[in-house]
């Protein structure tokens, strides 16, 4: 597998911003990404959205070019420009054909260094925004999805939707997004990411030329990396949607950070807990053994602070209660009782075995040397990848399991209709009943 | 400045090698090796989907697809899955109008595992009344989440079924919810007589593969499977729409919204091209006709023009759909009337130069950046030859954009995109209390 791998170049500027590089030969393609290592994690309690919502205004005109101009100048090349933060970064990205890769380059330097603001695109954002998430209040998923975080973080730095909360929207102003635009984008803290098929000299002398007088502004804020010191209490929380013919049910509790040393022995005790589609336990059981859903998945959100383990399902309200019921008692016997060794080798050749599928586009590879810039994993780490897993013993996958899920410390949201759910809840225990959206 | 071979963007070339093979029972295979990544991308595509379906029995497609993982005399229950997975495989499905197709993309040294472990369930698919009740169950969960509870779902339903009065495409693939609760376990076994042999599939084996080995290989497996020849289904045509058709749909909702079909062309038509065009000068990018007028300003949450670009595009004439979403505030008749304008304003001044150009640079860049997975490679042949029995199709699809000219665009807009050939639905917001009067959801 080794021999796959492709090198990864880099560089380093004096203002301390670094060059991540890959030569991709399979087709003429090139994905450059300009990634700012600080993200939704950092906007001000009360004002979700600000990380976000500045990385979508660097698309909006430049010093030398309006909204149309550039988005005219950059779909004539066929190429997508793209801006969004997540949380412990911001993505400023632009993809196209390897022929424009010069003008590409150039391009997004002036969309990342010299930002317009201008003053009369922030109200349109500002309604698109509305509209967004407006909208978003129709659909049950997403519904339960942001609920579900702001329920378990509150007001933590994980606590609020990425692109902004609709309470909050009318205190955001434009003074709050070049204020971060000033503080987090800073060269120190941002590195670029290019993929592509473009020989690694070229593209550095592009960089050279276009981003070595950068430094941007600063002191970018400190990284976020403890765990909230409060959150929600254990139970079971019920959203009443009557309308709906089905409950969304999310259930979750404090995960790891993206550098605990059980990243390993957790992915892969997660894989066969929730993450392995019909490899997984609560898919065997919720699904092929019950019929009780389409689908269900659980996931540990691994970040630069603890991010949270969660369980994803639906199912008609009428069966709410018994697949609550089921997940918890899958998530148990999977915290005693460990997994198998035929489990954890058929997790474990999962993992290597996919491992190809990942090189084959520039943008799978640009994400995968994203992450291993931001979290510090090394230049050598997809070199190791498939080692790591395969080291992995039994016994150390069953103690991360059972160091590592608390069955009892989960907190349960189901979005759905209280006529149809509610009584088998509470036979599960205390229910609480949420407010609003 | 000189670059090495395997970097200089002009030297590369687009042609996907295709060989293509047929057994004697009727199984066409085609192969398309490219061995820079060592993966394969194994596709079954059999040729039915909802269109060859029943009143009565509407949504059989989709729910026999998810009966091909419930076993086999020799395997359990996603047991299929489980093996091919634990080789690293991506192993999914897929139901559509036309087709149904069923890939396992994975390291290509377990390519005969996933050509035995295919051909075991095309023979000896387990089906019992237990697996039956089960999946049935879970498509109807699939259905409410796909349809009953989201938010567009049950008004694109309505759009087709009041567009459509005669063609299959009338009901969504995903099948009525009371078909799905009427459907009988022998209809299921009649349906997988007439429709799961060689000779109504097609296999796409695209990557890390020597053809001569894959033909051996599928050989092997499929060789000796009989085949009752191609199924015959009657084709059906939708008469030409004779004035507008309209219709409303009240659910619990935040926003008003109006989905709109015009009656356009299937895949084999010249003419699928220039509207494809079209879809992209209206709705694709930042630049773009609605965005600038209807996105940009939050008027609308969102506004699509969308038909499904080649070889996506349905096999028999589908519909151009344009969905606005309203934003708080906007009068959506007013949006209505705004949208339709512009659009007449496309069909009497045409559109400019630059926007055919920038339409046609996205849709090669969209093409090239595509092909870089084995999986896209191999559904563009696979869809193309399916249905229009011309996989060569693909290695000229960028030629047939780039043909395309100003005028045939001013003419496919005025030909489809008019008044009497459209259908509009729009979804009115009712409280949960009115909502619950006018009857279940299903």
């Amino acid at each position: 597998m080794t021999g796959q791998v492709p090198p990864i170049y880099q560089v380093g500027l004096p203002t301390g911003l670094r060059l991540l590089g890959v030569e991709y030969e399979r087709v003429p393609w090139i994905s450059i990404t300009c990634m700012v290592k600080r993200g939704a994690e950092t906007d001000p309690a009360g004002r979700a959205g600000v990380a976000d919502w500045t990385a979508e205004f660097l698309t909006l005109g430049t010093a030398k070019r309006s909204q149309r101009q550039l988005a005219d100048d950059v779909e004539s090349l066929g190429a997508v420009l793209s801006a969004r933060a997540e949380y412990d970064a911001t993505y400023i990205s632009l993809e196209g054909l390897a022929e424009d890769f010069p003008v590409l380059m150039a391009t997004l330097a002036e969309v990342v260094q010299t930002p317009g603001f201008p003053e009369q695109e922030f109200p349109l954002l500002l309604e698109r925004r509305r509209a967004e998430l407006t909208q978003l209040l129709d659909d049950p998923r997403e519904v339960a999805t942001r609920r579900f975080r702001r329920l378990f973080f509150g007001e933590a730095p994980y606590g609020h939707a990425v692109r902004g909360e609709l309470e909050s929207l009318d205190t955001l102003n434009l003074a709050d997004l070049t204020s971060h635009y000033r503080r987090e984008f800073a060269s120190g803290v941002t590195s670029l990411v290019v993929v592509g098929m473009v020989p690694g000299n070229r593209v550095e002398e592009e960089v050279r030329r276009y981003w070595e007088a950068w430094q941007g502004g600063g002191p970018a804020s400190s990284a976020y990396t403890t765990a909230p010191p409060r959150l929600a209490a254990p139970g079971l929380y019920l959203l009443d949607r009557p309308e709906l013919t089905q409950s969304e049910i999310r259930l979750g509790h404090l995960g790891l950070p993206r550098h605990h040393p059980d990243f390993f022995p957790l992915r892969l005790a997660n894989y066969i807990l929730g993450e392995g589609g019909f490899s997984s336990r609560l898919m065997a059981r919720i699904r092929s053994d019950l019929g009780y859903t389409y689908g269900i998945r659980s996931r540990f959100h691994f970040r630069r602070a603890p991010g949270p383990f969660t369980i994803t399902t639906f199912t008609p309200a009428e069966n709410t209660a018994e697949v609550v019921r089921e997940i918890k008692g899958v998530v148990r016997d999977v915290r005693d009782n460990g997994v198998t060794a035929q489990e954890l080798a058929d997790a474990q050749s999962y993992y290597v075995g996919h491992f190809p599928q990942g090189l084959e586009t520039a943008r799978t590879i640009a994400q995968q040397v994203l992450a291993i810039d931001l979290y510090d994993l090394g230049l050598d780490y997809l070199l190791h990848y498939c080692e790591k897993l395969q080291a992995v013993t039994l016994e150390a996958a069953r103690q991360a399991a059972h160091t590592h899920l608390h069955p009892e410390a989960l907190v349960t949201l189901v979005v759905g209709p209280a006529h149809k759910c509610l009584k088998g809840l509470e036979d599960l225990g205390a229910v609480t009943i949420l407010e609003g959206n | 400045m000189t670059l090495p071979a395997a970097l200089d963007p002009s030297t590369w070339n687009p042609a996907l090698n295709i060989v293509s093979y047929r057994l004697d029972n009727g199984l066409t295979l085609m192969v398309l090796p490219d061995q820079s990544v060592p993966v394969v991308s194994l596709q079954m595509h059999y040729h039915v989907g909802s269109r060859n379906e029943l009143p009565g029995i509407t949504g059989i497609s989709h729910l026999f697809e998810h009966l091909m993982f419930r076993g086999t005399e020799e395997l359990g229950p996603e047991e299929f899955a489980r093996l091919l997975q634990a080789k690293g495989g991506e192993i999914n499905a897929f139901t559509t109008k036309d087709h149904t197709s069923y890939f396992e993309n994975l390291p290509s040294e377990h390519l005969e595992l996933a050509l035995r472990l295919e051909a075991d369930r095309l023979s000896h698919l387990k089906l019992d009344d237990e697996n039956f009740q089960t999946e049935r169950e879970v498509v109807i969960s699939e259905r409410k989440l796909r349809s009953v509870d989201s938010p567009f779902g049950l008004v694109e339903e309505q759009l087709y079924s009041t567009a459509f009065t005669q063609h299959p495409y009338s009901w969504p693939v995903i099948g009525w919810d009371q078909d799905l609760r009427r459907m009988t376990l022998t209809d299921c076994l009649a349906y997988y007589r007439t429709y799961y042999h060689p000779g109504n599939l097609t296999v796409v084996i695209a990557g890390d593969v020597v053809p001569e080995s894959a033909r051996d290989l599928v050989d092997r497996y499929f060789g000796n499977l009989s085949s009752p020849g191609s199924p015959v289904f009657p084709k059906i045509t939708e008469p030409p729409q004779r004035g507008e058709r309209r219709a409303v749909f009240k659910k619990v909702s935040q926003v008003e919204t109006l989905v709109a079909g015009f009656h356009t062309v299937g895949l084999d038509h010249p003419d699928i091209y220039p509207l494809t065009l079209l879809s992209v000068i209206l709705s694709v990018g930042k630049a773009s006709r609605l965005y600038q007028e209807f996105v940009r300003s939050g008027r609308v949450a969102d506004l699509e023009a969308y038909l499904a670009p080649p070889p996506w595009s349905s096999q028999d004439p589908d519909l151009f759909v344009f969905r606005a979403v309203a934003a708080p505030g906007t009068d959506l008749a007013r949006l209505e009337v705004d949208v339709w304008d512009s659009l007449e304003r496309l069909r009497k001044d045409g559109v400019e130069k630059s926007e055919l150009a920038r339409a046609k640079k996205i849709l090669k860049a969209q093409t090239i950046q595509g092909l870089a997975k084995n999986f896209f490679r191999g559904l563009l042949v696979g869809l193309f030859h399916m249905k229009t029995g011309d996989a060569q199709r693909v290695n000229h699809i960028l030629d047939f954009y780039e043909a395309v000219t100003q005028d045939d665009l001013v003419r496919v807009a005025r030909q489809y995109l008019r008044e009497d050939n459209r259908t509009v639905v729009t979804l009115k917001p009712v409280s949960a209390i009115e909502s619950e009067a006018l009857g279940p959801l299903a």
